[in-house]
């Protein structure tokens, strides 16, 4: 038995899922992951490593690894690749000036190796703000439909301020995790 | 999740208490984050210790590697071993990392990268490679960290969306930009390549972008959510915000109030200084934002790039004697445009 499938069946038997939250500095992931878990987030600090969340979401545990955006750190990212089972690329849907940056890093890691099975779920945070693009806009600027064609993924709009969108977000991957790693053998 | 069985209308239900569950747990937050325990200077020698002596072992481990080199089998193990032992002092990080100060932070990381790399080293010298394969792929290390060509990095524009109406300033010189936003619902300002402008702005704004001032000074009234200033020189601001996040500036002073940590990167000479604006009801705005209490938080700066226990050169605390005095925008007169 390879190494993989033992790690797919330990898994399988806690029902436990690796989710990585990655995305620029500013974009929100932070919030967004202490507004699922139900917390306080009127006090949040910018990332300066990496926090842990392990979070029940239905009959799954949910080990959130919510890393740094900022430049300095981004190096970091790759530490957490390994073993990932789904991508969240947050994205500041008002921040029109830096979508570049946005686009080359989701681009980078989109090429890594480690990253290849992982579902990714794109949230198009932040639009509760005025001027805010839509997450049909930001599919197009990130030029999602020319992903890999077998990369599972999904797009949602969603503010971590009002808390919109993240449980629709969060039931597409946890969904689709499931279907890959659970059922499917 | 097209391919679910359950009706429409089931799943309406199912999201429905779904929403209902996160408000109810909403509800329960407590209010505030938990307290740091007292005794917080103490569990960090705690931690740095234990740290330190994990680290060693590791180092430890690495070095044993040479010496058990021969056995292929063993070999692999140990790597394994070595590399569990590396994940577990990262997790130890991540659990104490909202106790820690700072820079034991950003300095546990760097260590643990380090190590990593080590064993990464390692591994590639001592596992001998297959004498030959198809596919010429690059190694893991060399990917992580593969940077396309700068031609690449430009993409064209072509079908970039821009709000042309969103509320900010752009290109200017020499002007003295006012903005009053009372009553009404701002979402995101920004300000970019003004030189040698004075920018006001009354009321409150969810979120601020500036990028490119030169020799500019700008007044903001509270900000809800965060500002990003990139590209700032020889200017002062004057912000109220959650998040400050301050990237290559120089020489420049900012006035702050923020609920959180300011943070600046690939920045230097940039000094720091309480908040000092007033206008007719700023008071209420900064109520109404939440900043209403000084946090002191304005001298608590991050430096991103500074990874030692010793004050960064990057920035300083603005002497009391080089500080401007309280600024009131409502006895400004407009046509004062000097700057
Ligand atoms: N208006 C609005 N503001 C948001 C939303 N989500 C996050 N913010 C604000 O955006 C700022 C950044 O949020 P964080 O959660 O710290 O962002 P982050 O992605 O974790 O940033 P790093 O840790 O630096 O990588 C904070 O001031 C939040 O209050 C949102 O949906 N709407
Ligand atoms: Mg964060």
């Amino acid at each position: 038995m390879g190494l993989l499938s033992i790690i797919r069946k330990m898994k399988r038997k806690e029902k436990e899922m690796r989710i990585l939250m990655v995305g620029l500095d500013n974009s929100g992931k932070t919030t967004i992951v202490l507004k699922i878990n139900g917390e306080d987030t009127s006090v949040i600090s910018p990332t300066l490593g990496f926090n842990i969340k392990t979070i029940t979401y239905q009959k799954y545990t949910l080990n959130i690894w919510d890393v740094g955006g900022q430049k300095t750190i981004r190096s970091y990212w790759r530490n957490y690749f390994e073993q990932t089972d789904g991508l969240v690329w947050v994205v500041d849907s008002s921040d029109l000036r830096r979508l570049d940056d946005c686009k080359f890093e989701l681009d980078n890691l989109l090429k890594e190796e480690r990253l290849s099975g992982a579902s990714l779920l794109i949230l198009a945070n932040k639009q509760d703000i005025k001027g805010a693009l839509t997450p049909e806009e930001i599919a197009k600027v990130l030029n999602l439909e020319a992903m890999d064609k077998s990369r599972h993924w999904q797009i949602v709009g969603c503010s971590a301020y009002t808390g919109e969108g993240l449980l629709e977000g969060f039931d597409w991957l946890v969904h689709d995790i499931a279907s890959r790693i659970y059922m499917l053998d | 999740m097209s391919d679910h069985s359950s009706t429409a209308m089931d799943e309406e239900a199912e999201k429905q208490r779904k929403h209902l569950a996160m408000v109810e747990r909403l509800s329960k937050r407590p209010q505030s984050r938990p307290n740091k325990p007292e005794s917080s200077s103490e569990s960090t020698s705690s931690f740095l210790s234990r740290f330190s002596d994990l680290k060693t072992s590791i180092e430890t481990q690495l070095a044993q590697s040479h010496s058990i080199a021969s056995d292929a089998a063993q070999l692999k193990l140990h790597f394994q071993n070595t590399s569990q032992s590396i994940s577990n002092l990262e997790k130890l990080v991540a659990e104490n990392s909202y106790l820690l100060p700072s820079y034991d932070v950003r300095t546990s990381l760097k260590t643990i990268d380090d190590l990593k790399h080590s064993l990464q080293n390692l591994t590639s010298t001592l596992i001998p490679k297959k004498k030959f394969s198809f596919k010429n792929k690059p190694t893991k290390k060399d990917s992580a960290i593969h940077q396309p060509p700068q031609n690449q990095i430009a993409t064209p524009h072509s079908d970039f969306p821009t709000r042309r109406d969103s509320p900010g300033f752009a290109n200017k010189t020499g002007e003295l930009l006012i903005e009053k936003l009372r009553g009404s619902e701002v979402g995101e300002f920004a300000l970019s390549d003004l030189h040698s402008c004075e920018v006001r702005v009354i009321g409150s704004v969810r979120a601020l972008f500036v990028h490119r001032l030169r020799d500019c000074r700008v007044y903001v009234g509270p900000v809800t959510g965060s500002v990003l200033i990139e590209e700032a020189e020889g200017s002062i601001f004057v912000l109220a915000s959650h998040q400050i996040r301050i990237h290559a500036a120089k020489r420049s002073d900012f006035y702050l109030r923020v609920r959180s940590r300011p943070i600046i990167e690939d920045s230097n000479g940039v000094r720091f200084a309480p908040y000092c604006l007033r206008y007719e009801g700023i008071e209420e705005d900064l109520r109404g934002a939440g900043l209403d209490a000084e946090t002191g938080n304005w001298a608590n700066v991050d430096d991103f790039r500074w990874l030692r226990a010793v004050q960064s050169p990057n920035w300083s605390i603005l002497p009391d004697n080089e500080r401007i005095g309280v600024v009131d925008l409502s006895n400004l007169k407009n046509e004062d445009k000097e700057i």
